[in-house]
Order: C-alpha cells, then structure tokens, then sequence
C-alpha cells in the first residue's frame, strides 16, 4: 500500500513540474518568418518598415509598432543563424534589440496621457519571456564567437554569445 | 384638414420618439435616469408598438406623396413636414435599433482623444473607457474610410469631452447631410413630388435622423458629385466621388457610371440622364444586395440606391423600391421580439424583408396577365 501511496506522490509530483514547465513558456506567438536578406522582396519590406512608422501613430501604436519589428527581426536572426548566416543574423538580432528598448518609453509616455497601459504591460512581459525562450535556444545552436570573412573586405569577429546574451538582459529588464 | 393632419404628424413624431427612449442600453450609464429596460422585458408589447409605428409612419407617407401629388402640398409645406420631423426626430434616441452611432463616436475618440490609429488601435484596447460599456463593436478597428474619420472629428471636438453633446452633435451632422441631399435632389429633379419619395420615406427618415448612419453622407458626395458631372465639371465631382468612396467604399461601384459620363462628356456626346441615374441606382441596389457576402442586408444600406428614386422615372421599380424599404424596417421586428439574432431570427429576417416586394410583384404579375386575358378575348 505503502509503495502505491508513493509512486502517486511520485507521479503526481512529476505532473505538477511538467505542468510548472509548461506554465514557465510564454502564451506569446512569434510571428512566422518574413523576406529575409538578399530577395528582391527585402527592400520593399525595408521602405514598408519605415512607412509603418509612420501608420503606427500615437503611444500605443509605436509600442506596437516596435514589438512587432522586433518581433521580426529576432525571428530573421533565428532562421539566418539556422542557416549559419553569422553576420546578417547578428545584424538582425541587433534590429530585434533597438526596437525591443524602444516598447517600453512608449508605454510610459502613454501612461503619462492618462491611457491604462496594463494590458499592454502584460503583453510586453509576456513577449520579454518568448524571446528569452528563442534566444537561449538560439544560443545552443550557434558558436560562442565567428570569424567572419567577407570576400575582399577584412575579418569581423561575431561574438555572438556576448551578442545573445545582451539581448536577453534587455529583454530581462522589461519582464 | 391639413392643419389637422401636420398636427397628428408631429403628435405621432413625439411618440416615436418617446419609444426609441424604451430601447436605452441597461449599461448606457449617461442615460441612466430614462433607462426603463421595457425594450427587454416587455418584447410583445414593444415588437407591438414598433409595428403600430411602421404602419402609421409608411400611412403618413403614403398620404402625403398623394397630396403632393394631386398638387394639394407644395414646397412651402413639404418644407415644414421637413421642419417638424427634423425638429422632433432629432431629440430622438439613436441607438433606437442600430449601435452605430456609439461606433462612430468610439472611433473618434480613438484618434482624437487617444491619438492614436483607429485603423491599428480598437477602442477596447483603452481599458476603462466608460464607452466600452456599451459600444458594440468595440474589438474591430475602424470599420468605415479616412473621409468618415475626419469628418466625425467635427461632431466629436464639438462635444468637449461631453457624451451626450457628442451622440447630438453626430446626430446633428446626419441632419445637415439630410438638408444637403434633399437641396441637390431638388436642384436637379425641381420636383417636390419626386423629391418627397426619397426625403419623406420612413426609411430614410429613421435611418438618416433617428439611427444616424452615415450613409447619407456617403450618397450626398455621390449625388453632389454626379450634379458637377451635369454642368460638365471633371475634377470636382471627381473629388466628391472619390471622398464618397472613402466614406464607406461602396459607392466605388458608381465608378463605371461615372467614367461612362465623363467619356462621353469629355466627347462631347449627348448624355441620356435618365439612364444614368437607373444605372446608378441599380448598381448601387447590386452591392446592397450583395452585402450578405460581407456580413449581412442592413436597412440602411438601402439608402445607397434610393437616393437615386427621385430621377427614376418609372412606377413599377418606385412601388419595388418602396415594398423593398418597408419590409428593410420590418427587418428589425425579429431581433426586437426574440432578442436574438439565432435560431429563427435570420430566416425570418429574409422572409420580413422580402415578403412586401415578392407580393408586390405577384400582384403586378397578376394584373398584367389579367390584363393579357381581356386583351386576347376582345
């Protein structure tokens, strides 16, 4: 009876961390990848970025306007360091990291003008905690430093763990 | 007589307006002293009143086309039955049967309160807002053109801040709208009897001064626009058409008339206006019936092709058009009775809404096969 009791507990015990294991990822969707680097699609999406800019008015709409490019280029620097494309992912990551910073003065400024901004906040927490998710996953997948060697122009050494691991500080501050 | 019979016509405005007061939102907090929920609690009765009150607004209606037309009411008086039911119907309730007007209103001040982007931002992204309580559509981000948008900032700044000055002055703005169409459809027809088609149509009067849709914005740059295309004018009606448009995108289905008229203007070609406007109304009557591909046949969308009636010259799709508009009000009674827009409601929606043109053209139908039978046997 005794080991019954026991290997409940043990299972119900194994649930109940499974379960904390599921909670601890973050509700918040990524968005699929878009053009990356080197389509003809590419640019149009640079000048429809900087017009966007301009489409998201207002507090709440910069703030949203920076998630989502932030969003998309830490998805970009995802998919170009799966395909060892050291250099444009890094590019990238550091996109994902200046839009990252930006989301939340936006919100500030908005409570500022009376708007209740707690929907918004949680929402950022949440997105903080699904880019940690990404970029600890990132970081198992790419070497700690790169040498990159374009042709006829000098060496760039990527240390791409330092990289990764200032992007997730920035996203730390903001959970 | 006549005296007498304005005087039942503003006696039966007032009481209409009194019942659209039965139909206040429970969490209308602004109104909240005149709130009585009898819309809620008492369907029978109210579906009952509402009825009555079609009947006897479609009755007044019909009196008084018949008067103007045996020339027994001319422009002063048709001005004054214009006067009264302005005069009352605009103190009446707005979101008697439709929320639009609490849409418009939570629009405009997503962009100038919040300042924000009404075509990003939906008002129920501002939690708190008091008129998240009972705007409707608060989840969808603007639903009409940039045209619209900017408009509604004037009754909205000329609220300050004020839900009940806002609701008027939006209010306000239809009837002004309501002045300028009736004016253009009098300068091109300088008809009163076919002006009063389309201006005294109960539809159009529930629709345009109680309901606030803002339809008649939208048909009133359209009718404006095709009136500079008679005095040969390009740009112009070619603004106003494309204002029109982005009021509410429908009236992007008059472009091929408008293009035929300009072609044939720019050659100097004589133009058939009567063609025109049955081309207009009838592609305008095309999107309204294709609107259930969108979401669903709305009363007020009919206002896109009536407008055009007063220049249709021809009886059998006048009585179609007005059959159509009096089962369109007849729309409402499921909803108002059931209190759901489920089970039967949709279906008996169609048959309401259908069923006086379908027995309008049976009629017809018959009469000219009786009339086909006399004409064989003699």
């Amino acid at each position: 009876m005794l080991i019954k009791i026991n290997l409940f507990l043990i299972v119900v015990v194994l649930l109940c961390l499974s379960a904390t294991k599921c909670f601890a990822s973050s509700s918040y969707v990524l968005p699929y990848p878009s053009t990356m680097p080197g389509s003809i699609f590419y640019k149009v999406h640079l000048v429809e970025e900087k017009l966007l800019q301009y489409w998201y008015f207002g507090n709440f709409g910069q703030f949203y306007y920076n998630l989502k490019e932030s969003d998309k280029y830490l998805v970009e620097a995802k998919t170009l360091f799966e395909y060892n494309q050291y250099l444009l992912g890094y590019n990238a990551l550091k996109k994902s990291d200046l839009y990252f910073e930006n989301t939340l003065p936006y919100l500030m400024d908005a409570k500022k003008e009376g708007k209740n901004i707690s929907d918004n906040r949680t929402m950022l927490s949440e997105a903080s905690k699904k880019h940690i998710e990404a970029l600890l996953k990132m970081k198992s997948e790419v070497p700690e430093a790169f040498n990159w060697t374009p042709e006829k122009s000098s060496v760039t050494e990527l240390r791409l763990f330092d990289t990764i691991d200032n992007s997730i500080m920035i996203r730390e501050k903001y959970l | 007589m006549k005296k007498i019979l304005f005087l039942l016509y503003f006696l039966f405005l007032l009481t209409f307006t009194f019942l659209s007061y039965l139909f206040i939102d429970p969490n209308l907090i602004y109104l909240k002293p005149l709130y009585s929920g009898l819309a809620f609690t008492q369907k029978s009765i109210i579906t009952l009143l509402y009825i009555s009150s079609i009947l006897v607004f479609f009755g007044f209606y019909s009196i008084f086309i018949w008067l103007i037309r045996k020339k027994e009411v001319y422009l002063n008086e048709f001005k004054i039955i214009i006067g009264l039911t302005i005069a009352v119907l605009f103190f009446s309730y707005p979101a008697m049967l439709s929320y639009d007007i609490f849409n418009y209103i939570a629009t405009a001040k997503v962009i100038f309160f919040y300042h924000e982007n009404p075509y990003i931002l939906m008002p129920i992204q501002f939690a708190g807002d008091p008129l998240l309580l009972f705007v409707h559509a608060a989840n969808k981000t603007a639903l009409y053109g940039p045209s619209w948008i900017i408009l509604s900032g004037i009754p909205y700044l000329l609220g300050f801040g004020n839900f009940l000055v806002t609701l008027f002055a939006f209010k306000f703005l239809n009837v002004i709208f309501y002045l300028l169409s009736i004016a253009v459809i009098h300068r091109l027809t300088k008809d009163v009897y076919r002006l009063a088609l389309f201006a005294l149509n109960p539809l159009v009067i529930i629709e345009t001064l109680v309901s606030s849709h803002n339809d008649i914005v939208m048909m009133f740059l359209a009718i404006l626009a095709l009136h500079f295309l008679t005095k040969k004018k390009l740009i112009i009606p070619l603004v106003l058409i494309l204002l029109s448009i982005l009021i509410k995108y429908a009236t992007i289905f008059l472009l091929p008339v408008f293009l035929y008229v300009a072609i044939n203007n720019y050659k100097s070609r004589r133009i058939n206006w009567d063609k025109v406007f049955l081309a207009s109304s009838i592609s305008m009557l095309a999107v309204f019936l294709l609107s259930p591909l969108r979401e669903e046949i709305y009363p007020w969308y009919s206002i896109w092709f009536l407008v055009f009636l007063p220049f249709i010259n021809g009886r059998k799709i006048t009585l179609f058009y007005l059959s159509l508009t009096f089962g369109l009000m007849l729309r409402y009674i499921p909803f108002m009775y059931l209190g759901t827009y489920f089970g039967p409601a949709p279906l008996l929606k169609i048959i309401l809404t259908f069923l006086p043109a379908l027995m309008l053209s049976v009629v017809m139908m018959f009469r000219y096969l009786g009339k086909r039978v006399i004409f064989n046997r003699r």
